[in-house]
């Protein structure tokens, strides 16, 4: 039944006679038109001339308007004819048998043109139905090629619905056993129950039977059902609904490799990272481990050798070893609060030169000889953020400017507040970061790779500064030339905290 | 006359605690950062023995230890984190002598040192035997005794225990010791294994918990000096 049916000429469809207003019109028209001409004929060309034009008006009328129309046009002309043009004039009169032929001539004419205009109005309406739904059928298979996520199939087919479909569509995806409704968030439960029937294979079980079920079959078995509202049965209907299932069928499935795809590059990212991260672990806290570890052993095993200058030097490294395991596990902290977005949670307006003052205080010890150029003086600006965080992120980026840069140099800290909001920018006169390596700074374990010597930093420090300020809704870049058309710049960008007159 | 080391280091904080304790210790250091100077240095001082980070800024310690190798037998003792494993390994079968693993305690990297200037300077006399603990090997009458008692070692078993001993104290990989035993190119350490059980058990008081010979896990094994 989905093949388009062939209309024969005898095809009982053909046979329909519609007596509607537009066909007696075209009949009338017809028969109006001819009967004039006839009349005009008459007298110059006779009697079977004008029966001749009678019969062109009837085959037109059974052409154009259909076999009711013909019809109607034969027995009017047959009327007219007989009662106008035959001998003897304006009488209804039979005078002989043949008298008859025009009477069946007419109505044969008017019969075989009627049904094969019949036929001929059927094909095209059948070929200009099936091009709608051809380019129907086109523009919903373009659209679901283009349709990557479950959800995108849903909203291709939601969109076709009303103008392309006689009935509205539910489309249930099969995903690890369950059903999923793709187009409507609450699809009603009747056709859930009916997808569900569907699945189950068991017709009887379908409560309401104006619904119907396709199943969906792919490689690897159901993977959907599409429901439909039982409307008028129509063959090009279920045609279309036949195709549009291979369609959506592939759809779905391409739809659940692209998922299993991105799942499995979202496994080996995370895979990475967590390499990256114990690759990290290992040499972060073995680095100064290794530092607190030789100078209290040789503190036991040599202190009787060591002077007091030395003595000191050690358990100062101790300390500040210490120091720098803590802060890497701020940072790993830190870091692992950001991504589960529990950073945001403790915030209050901070004073940004107050904050600056405190960080500086901070780093000064590890800082050597280097030069700290201030210019932010006492101003108000204020930012709101997670204050701990804050400063992590601050101590992360003058380190980060300490140690690449050589001691005896300047480090330039500038807070300013502009329309763009709190811009804060920590420059130094080091070694730089190559153009390529700009963005990458903020990568999580990226560190520039560097021939000269130079301690390393853990890879997170900017990571964490660029998910900080993401998270308050700022921005952070790095720039060359810092100081002097040598080093870094990194600008922090940060909203301003609305100050309450109140406070 | 002091035993010069040459510390190759980037780690600033490290040299600081290495570089005064090794000169208290009674050595002549000098310390590079980083694996050129290094190679430099090798040429110029002529280290007894060089303690070298794996992890330089200026990339593969390998490749260090090759060059340094082209010119010099100077004993060359690793420092590595865990995480450096296979480079570890790599960095023995290219030459190096022995390792130690960040963190280590100072006693730990000065038994390693002293064993590579002991191994140094037997080369340069006349090294004929090994004695460590109770266990003597007679290197030239190809004979082993523990506790003034002759041990029947096989042909392979002495092999073994004569390489362990011309290095003791050291670090012998894996691949160096089945190369002694099978040839080279044998991959299959459980040769080697079994080979080491029946040593524990004709050398060792509990073969269990071995106190001369001992296993680097991964890496190979170590004839301990004892006293």
């Amino acid at each position: 039944m989905n093949r388009f049916r062939e209309s024969g000429l005898l095809d009982p469809r053909n046979f329909k006679l519609r007596f509607d207003a537009p066909a007696m019109l075209g009949a009338a028209a017809c028969i109006a038109i001819s009967s004039l001409a006839a009349f005009a004929a008459k007298p110059e060309l006779g009697e079977v001339a004008s029966a001749l034009i009678f019969v062109l008006g009837i085959t037109l009328a059974g052409a154009f308007f259909g076999l009711a129309a013909g019809l109607t046009a034969a027995v009017a002309a047959f009327l007219l004819y007989n009662f106008y043009l035959t001998e003897p004039v304006l009488t209804f009169r039979l005078a002989t048998g043949s008298d008859i032929a025009p009477l069946v001539v007419f109505n044969l004419c008017a019969a075989v043109a009627g049904i094969l205009a019949g036929r001929l109005k059927d094909r095209a309406q059948a070929a200009s139905r099936s091009n709608v739904l051809l380019s129907n059928l086109l523009d919903a298979s373009q659209a679901l090629q283009s349709a990557i996520r479950f959800s995108d199939i849903g909203a291709t087919l939601a969109g076709l619905t009303p103008g392309q479909l006689s009935t509205s569509l539910r489309l249930f995806a099969v995903k690890n056993g369950e059903l999923l409704a793709l187009d409507t968030d609450n699809a009603s439960t009747e056709f859930r129950e009916a997808a569900l029937a569907a699945l189950r294979q068991d017709p009887s079980d379908a409560s309401d039977k104006s619904l119907r079920a396709y199943r969906l079959y792919g490689s690897e078995g159901a993977v959907g059902v599409i429901v439909r509202e039982e409307a008028m049965p129509d063959s090009l209907d279920a045609a279309f609904l036949t195709a549009l299932c291979n369609l959506v069928t592939l759809a779905i499935e391409r739809a659940t490799l692209s998922e299993r795809i991105s799942e499995s590059r979202a496994t080996a990212r995370a895979e990475e990272l967590k390499t990256a991260l114990l690759s990290s672990v290992s040499h972060d806290f073995r680095t100064p481990l290794a530092t607190i570890s030789a100078s209290a052993s040789s503190l036991i095993d040599y202190r009787e050798q060591l002077d007091r200058q030395t003595t000191g030097k050690l358990l100062r490294g101790i300390v500040d070893e210490c120091e720098r395991l803590n802060r890497y596990t701020a940072n790993l902290l830190e870091m692992s609060r950001l991504e589960a977005g529990q950073s945001l949670v403790k915030r209050q307006a901070i004073g940004v030169s107050d904050m600056l003052s405190a960080v500086l205080q901070r780093v000064r010890p590890r800082a050597g000889n280097r030069k700290f150029c201030r210019a932010y003086g006492d101003s108000e600006i204020a930012v709101v953020a997670d204050a701990a965080l804050f400063e992590l992120v601050l101590v992360n980026v003058l380190d980060n400017a300490i140690l690449y840069s050589e001691d005896g140099s300047t480090i330039g800290i500038e807070a300013s507040a502009d329309v763009a909001g709190c811009r804060i920018m920590i420059s130094d006169e080091g070694h730089g970061i190559p153009d390529r390596d700009l963005n990458r700074v903020f990568e999580r374990f990226y560190r520039v790779p560097r021939s000269e010597t130079s301690r390393r930093g853990s890879g997170l420090g900017l990571a964490i500064a660029k998910g900080f300020v993401e998270a308050l809704g700022g921005s952070i870049e790095a720039r060359t030339p810092g100081i002097g058309g040598r080093g870094t710049s990194i600008i922090i960008v940060l909203p301003l905290a609305e100050i309450d007159a109140g406070s | 006359m002091l035993a010069h080391i040459l510390l190759v280091d980037d780690e600033p904080s490290l040299i600081g605690v290495l570089e005064p304790v090794l000169i208290a210790a009674g050595y002549t250091v000098t310390t590079t950062s980083n694996g050129r100077d290094a190679i430099d240095a090798s040429e110029q001082i002529v280290p007894d023995v060089i303690l070298l980070d794996l992890g330089l800024p200026d990339g593969d310690g390998k490749e260090v230890i090759r060059r340094i190798r082209l010119q010099s037998d100077v004993p060359i003792i690793v420092i590595s984190a865990r995480h450096q494993e296979p480079e570890k390994v790599e960095a023995l079968d290219e030459g190096a002598d022995d390792y130690v693993n960040k963190p280590f305690e100072i006693g730990e990297l000065m038994a390693r040192v002293r064993a590579a200037l002991r191994r140094r300077s037997a080369r340069e006399t006349d090294f004929t035997s090994c004695t460590t603990g109770d266990l003597t090997i007679d290197f030239l009458r190809r004979r082993v005794s523990l506790a003034g008692e002759a041990v029947k070692l096989s042909p392979k078993e002495y092999d073994l225990l004569q390489t362990l001993a011309r290095n003791v104290g050291q670090v012998v990989t894996h691949k160096r010791l089945l190369a002694v035993g099978w040839g080279a190119g044998t991959t299959d350490t459980q040769y080697l294994r079994v080979y080491i059980g029946l040593l524990r058990q004709k050398i060792e008081e509990d073969s269990a918990d071995p106190k001369l010979l001992l296993t680097e896990p991964g890496v190979g094994y170590r004839l301990e000096i004892a006293s």
